[in-house]
């Protein structure tokens, strides 16, 4: 029984950072822009939050460094939102030199905070307690008020939206930029709680992951609380069952990634693109079909 | 007599012409992580910066987060730049810069942990295993569950020989005590180290050790208020409460030693062939201690002292032990090694003869473990 505590406590724990920057890239990509730079912009996330708290001598203002790492997010954010929306272009291709530039970026600003210790630590709980809350909210959002269906509508159909008086570069653009201050939350997340230092290269591809859970959980914001639940739980059972489980452990590891090209092959069987959204990754241009 | 003239003429010549002493000494540094790290790569980059400051005339360099694979293009890249001593900091540069040795005869390599060389590369390796033995006398006398937790990089010789010295010490305390191993095969992962620790502890391991690059074990450690020990940095101030004490290095000893002989011109891109650094604490390249200059934490000093074992047939406290046994492997003929004979391996082999000390080679191909090693272990003979 404990044994079960404790591996809930480890799957949360670990899965807190995949759920906050897997609900953001969801709320991209409902909005119809594919952000791959998740990794990037949690390691910016991870560096700013980590700067403001250790502030002049480790005695920075914790809410103010929660506060930046979610500024640094959406300012990386917008950048692929200018490249995407407002230029048009490949939104995939932009993501990709993102999460190269943040890591970049945060590593070279970095250099003076390696391997300074964080002294005010705060607790784990309400980072994933928040989390949860906020899958719930955006669950809401999406399905129950206007806000929500415009912004959904604005990832399935652009055309129609825009026929409706709706403001598409406007709700896009709003849209990168909370998914990007979510991934910068979810940074912070890393150099604040779960390992309260900063290093270059500590978001050790969990943005990657959250990409893949994304997809893995059909774009829904609830499904990802256990998505990134079961990614947790997977990960911590690589070492909890290393030696004791007749498979060997590397395949925990793997299984993510596994799972999620078993879920894109079953939804192109039954002739569908997962839950993905129509639009997703298509830049509109007023007038086009 | 004439051939002994003949043969200083012909030694004066090569050092006149084929080994003219660089005007400029350059030395290069290829580390595999971040210097950041506070560990592995941060302990080379230390040593680095303190040789620059001991060797007047010396300019160096370095890259950092170098993959394996691209160790050949970074010394090409190096080499040009007018590097003429390179150091690559990783067992897995090993192939490449033996392989980069043949491609620049000229330029002088230095390869940290391997055991490949030519006549342009030596090899070079401050090792832990004595000091292994004595963290593991003190976690053997602080474990209450009898369970002592290890979070291990690679299952390779380095660290099966550092595992089975701390399981040694651990065993020589508390002769039913376990110690139990995780591999997390990376060098610098804080991620993994953080939910292996979290796993052992889930396991009932109240004492935590590592061979890992960061401070993460000891941080995930010290959360569940378990003692922890440090590992090749100062990485007290990470948990003064919690570090007991560790393995610290000091690379700078061997990179001044190397680079004074590259300039006095006792080293050249000829003879380094069977040159082999093997520095231990005798040499003052590693030592004991939760932070450079503090062997045992006080907080842990007195519970320590209560704590005895026995040596020959006489009681006497850990804290003793470690301080009796760390004197005598810094003094300048160490009378006592972990791996003194007879030890058997976790299987029951007999694997030194009694009376019999491993030598440096056996301790690089070491490949079972001592008895007390818990977990599967790679490569392990039966």
């Amino acid at each position: 029984m404990e044994e079960i505590a404790n591996a809930l406590a480890r799957a949360l724990s670990f899965g807190t950072p995949l759920l906050i920057a897997c609900l953001g890239a969801i709320l991209n990509e409902r909005a119809g822009v594919v952000n791959l730079g998740v990794e990037g912009m949690m390691a910016l996330g991870a560096l700013a939050g980590f700067a403001v708290a250790y502030g002049s001598a480790g005695d920075g203002n914790l809410g103010l460094a929660v506060l930046a790492a979610m500024l640094a997010g959406a300012l990386a954010a917008m950048l692929h939102g200018f490249v995407t929306i407002t230029l048009q272009a490949n939104q995939f291709v932009s993501g990709l030199a993102l999460s190269m530039v943040g890591l970049g970026t945060a590593g070279l600003l970095g250099k003076r905070f390696e391997g300074l210790p964080l002294f005010n630590q705060p607790p784990e709980w309400p980072f994933t307690l928040g989390a949860i809350m906020l899958a719930v909210l955006l669950s809401f959002v999406f399905y129950a008020t206007r806000l929500g269906l415009s912004l959904r509508s604005v990832g399935e159909n652009p055309a129609a939206a825009d026929l409706l008086g709706l403001n598409v570069p406007a709700l896009r653009y709003a849209a990168v930029a909370a998914g990007g201050a979510l991934a910068g939350l979810a940074g912070a997340y890393l150099s604040l709680v779960y390992r309260p230092s900063w290093t270059d290269g500590m978001t050790a591809g969990l943005g990657w992951i959250a990409v893949s859970l994304v997809i893995f959980v059909g774009w829904s914001p609830l499904r990802a609380v256990f998505g990134a639940v079961f990614f947790g739980l997977l990960y911590y059972l690589q070492f909890r069952l290393q030696g004791q489980a007749a498979i060997p452990t590397e395949v925990f590891a793997s299984l993510p990634y596994l799972l999620v090209i078993l879920v894109l092959a079953l939804s192109g069987l039954r002739g569908q693109q997962g839950n993905a959204p129509e639009a997703l990754g298509k830049p509109y241009r007023r007038g086009e079909r | 007599m004439r051939k002994t003239w003949s043969m200083g003429v012909l030694m004066a010549l090569a050092l006149g012409f084929g080994m003219a002493q660089p005007a400029n000494l350059k030395a290069c540094f290829i580390y595999v992580g971040p210097i950041g790290d506070v560990g592995w790569t941060y302990a080379h980059d230390e040593g680095r910066r303190a040789a620059e400051k001991a060797i007047p005339g010396l300019t160096t360099q370095y890259v950092e987060s170098v993959k394996p694979a691209d160790t050949l293009a970074t010394v090409d890249r190096l080499v040009a730049g007018g590097c003429n001593v390179i150091f690559t900091t990783s067992f897995d540069f090993m192939d490449q810069t033996l392989e980069a040795a043949k491609k620049h005869p000229n330029v002088i390599f230095a390869h940290a942990s391997g055991f490949k060389r030519a006549p342009n590369m030596l090899t070079y390796m401050a090792d832990f295993y004595q000091i292994y033995y004595l963290n593991g006398l003190m976690a053997g006398a602080l474990t209450k569950s009898g369970k002592v937790g290890y979070v291990a990089a690679f299952p390779i010789p380095e660290l099966k020989r550092h595992i089975s010295a701390f399981a040694l010490g651990v065993r020589a305390v508390n002769p039913r005590a376990t110690v139990n191993v995780k591999w997390i095969n990376a060098w610098y992962s804080p991620v993994k180290a953080r939910e292996a620790a979290e796993a052992l502890m889930a396991e009932g391991n109240d004492i935590l050790a590592f061979t890992e690059d960061t401070p993460t074990v000891i941080q995930t450690a010290a959360r569940r208020r378990v003692p922890s020990f440090s590992h090749y940095n100062s990485m007290y101030k990470y948990a003064p409460d919690y570090v007991v004490s560790g393995q610290l290095v000091d690379w700078s000893v061997i990179y001044i030693d190397i680079l004074k002989k590259v300039q006095n011109g006792t080293y050249t891109p000829k003879n380094l062939q069977n040159v082999d650094y093997w520095w231990l604490a005798r040499e003052k390249a590693v030592m004991l201690g939760a932070q450079v200059g503090m062997p045992i934490n006080p907080k842990f000093e007195a519970a320590l002292k209560k704590a005895t074992m026995t040596v020959n047939g006489k009681k006497v406290s850990v804290y003793n032990r470690v301080m009796e046994l760390y004197k005598d492997i810094q003094s300048p003929n160490p009378k006592w090694d972990p791996f003194t004979g007879p030890i058997r391996d976790r299987n029951g082999v007999l694997r030194v003869p009694a009376g019999r000390k491993m030598t440096v080679k056996e301790l690089n191909e070491m490949q079972w473990v001592a008895p007390g090693v818990v977990g599967p272990v790679p490569d392990e003979p039966k």
